[in-house]
């Protein structure tokens, strides 16, 4: 019994030796990349599901740790979403700007929008009138068009020196002189004030005294005519949406969806006096299709547009060089465009100082280098002179008369 | 031993091993529970101490085979601790949480120290530090999860009226 103790004793000891033998030769005595081998065939083999567990614990660890984490991201990146709907929104309405001014070359000052608040901080809802951050400064007159790029959307009423104030279309006192796209009917644009407690029907227009054999379709567009003095002809007002009852039996009024929404204006261009008088028929083009019209105006403003256009200039250009006989041409047009102070485009021959009446067209015939110096689609940009600066504003003189109104 | 008893030990010796490699990556903690060391104890104290020391050098290859740059050393250490704790037995093989509490204390920081020594990776302050303070900070968590395994694993464990 005490001798099978003894030997069992002595077993463990040798099987303790050997053991920490075996562990010191691995610890101490074989070359690193042995003892890699023997690791690394362990943990292919015999320790290979233990290590699969032990990924499989870290993995949901790290889910577990970066769920949280990955929560946020997503808020975070939602919320960036929502500010590039807004960034988009201002992107297009800025494009739409800058076509604008594209398509109306000279004469315009561009402003920014300051709606008016009540007495409690609340926007006004009505929106009369406006405040522009453009006064007498940059060339700002009183009676002076102001348009957005989808329309009329009111008139300089009060000139600061660095702001101006102008009534909307929504004022009461707003008349516009109105036609139809084709020219068929004519009439007399103002706000429609409504009936009703809530008056739903306040954010529209009315086209009053069309002719009693005029008849006109929804959904037919409404320009201004351009008589009156003060809003040239061809800017969209609103298109129609159905003939209303009043007591005026001789003549026919029709209610008007204005294509100018006042409490979404933002950036805007007032047109000069001499700008209106030459005519922004081009701009808005006859208008047949109003979205059509958009697009033309929206495409003058995309980047690359300008680009194929600034090819073309450089093309012109290179042709004028090469020919001495237009080089002198070339250098007025390019003194023409010099750097002003004024922040409004100009036309060519104005004075800054004297905003007055433009010039008589130039006596050569229209240049191809007359763009060249121009940055295109850049509203405050030095604009080169129209193709034929005109000394009146042209005017369909075959048209009766109507009723001009003076704001 | 009997088969029967050998076979419920062996499942518990499993269950702890794959709780090494699961429940603590996911704990992730600063001082970890060492559920190998606690089934080597508890097999240790059942077996013989040659038995013990060879289960005690297999297991420490195998844990030694995730870190190959120390091979070797967890082997001896563990190989030191299971064939202490076989022989020890006596001493701590009563039927009372504390005394087993402090031999899975035991167990885990001579395990430590054993291998931090042994390994000669850290030095001066931090191998105080390391010796003086985390090892008994896992040594204690350890005996913790020790004793409340114990409890849970109780009726896998207990030797069976012969």
């Amino acid at each position: 019994m005490a001798r099978n103790a003894r030997s069992g004793s002595r077993l463990d000891t040798v099987l303790f030796a050997v053991c920490g033998a075996f562990s010191l030769v691995f610890a101490g005595v074989l070359p690193g990349n042995l003892r890699e081998a023997f690791a690394a065939g362990l943990r292919r083999t015999v320790v290979a599901p233990l290590v699969s567990l032990q990924r499989r614990a870290e993995l949901s660890r790290s889910a577990f740790l970066t769920h949280d984490q990955v929560t946020a991201q997503r808020d975070s990146a939602a919320i960036r979403t929502l500010s590039v709907i807004a960034l988009e929104s201002e992107n297009e309405r800025l494009r739409k700007l800058l076509g604008l001014g594209a398509q109306l070359r000279w004469g315009f000052i561009p402003a920014e929008a300051i709606h008016s608040a009540d007495a409690r901080g609340h926007a006004n809802a009505e929106e009369y009138t406006i405040a522009l951050t453009a006064g007498s400064n940059v060339g700002v007159q009183p009676f002076s068009p102001v348009v957005a790029p989808e329309g009329l959307a009111g008139m300089v009423q009060t000139v600061d020196p660095t702001m101006s104030l102008a009534i909307t279309w929504a004022n009461p006192d707003f008349r516009v002189s109105a036609m139809t796209a084709d020219g068929s009917a004519f009439g007399i644009v103002q706000a429609h004030l409504g009936s009703g407690p809530n008056r739903p029907e306040r954010y529209l227009l009315e086209m009053r005294g069309v002719p009693f054999r005029s008849t006109l379709q929804p959904g037919t567009l409404v320009v201004s005519s351009g008589y009156g003095g003060v809003y040239p002809e061809g800017v969209p007002v609103g298109t129609i949406l159905g003939e209303i009852k009043t007591s005026e039996t001789w003549a026919r009024t029709y209610l008007v969806r204005p294509a100018v929404s006042p409490p979404k204006l933002s950036s805007v261009m007032i047109i000069q006096p001499q700008r209106a008088k030459a005519g922004v028929k081009n701009v808005w083009t006859s208008a047949v299709a109003a979205d059509s019209a958009t697009r033309r105006v929206v495409a003058a403003g995309d980047s690359a547009a300008r680009a194929a256009a600034m090819a073309e200039v450089a093309a012109r250009r290179a042709a004028l060089d090469s020919s001495p006989a237009r080089a002198d041409s070339a250098r007025r047009a390019s003194a023409a465009v010099a750097p002003r102070p004024s922040g409004a485009a100009t036309p060519p021959g104005a004075s800054t100082s004297a905003p007055a009446a433009p010039r008589p067209a130039a006596p050569s015939p229209p240049r191809a280098a007359d763009t060249t110096a121009r940055p295109a689609a850049t509203p405050r940009a030095d604009s080169a002179p129209p193709r034929t600066p005109p000394a009146v504003a042209p005017r369909d003189t075959t048209r009766a008369a109507i009723p001009v109104v003076t704001p | 031993m009997s088969f029967n008893a050998s076979l419920r030990l062996a499942v518990a010796f499993g269950i702890l091993v794959v709780l090494n490699y699961t429940l603590r990556p996911l704990l992730a903690w600063r001082t970890p529970v060492d559920f190998l060391i606690i089934a080597l104890l508890l097999a240790a104290v059942r077996v013989r101490p040659g038995a013990a020391a060879v289960i005690g050098c297999l297991m420490g290859l195998a844990a030694d085979s995730m870190t190959p740059e120390s091979l070797g050393w967890g082997a001896l250490a563990m190989t030191a601790v299971a064939f202490g704790a076989s022989w020890l037995k006596p001493v701590f093989f009563a039927d009372n949480l504390l005394l087993n509490g402090l031999f899975f204390f035991l167990g885990k920081w001579c395990y430590d120290l054993l291998f931090t020594i042994g390994q000669q990776r850290t030095h001066g302050a931090e191998l105080v530090m390391q010796a003086l303070v985390w090892s008994p900070l896992s040594a204690a968590v350890t005996a913790l999860a020790g004793v409340v395994l114990l409890v849970l694993l109780r009726p896998l464990l207990e030797t069976s009226p012969a």
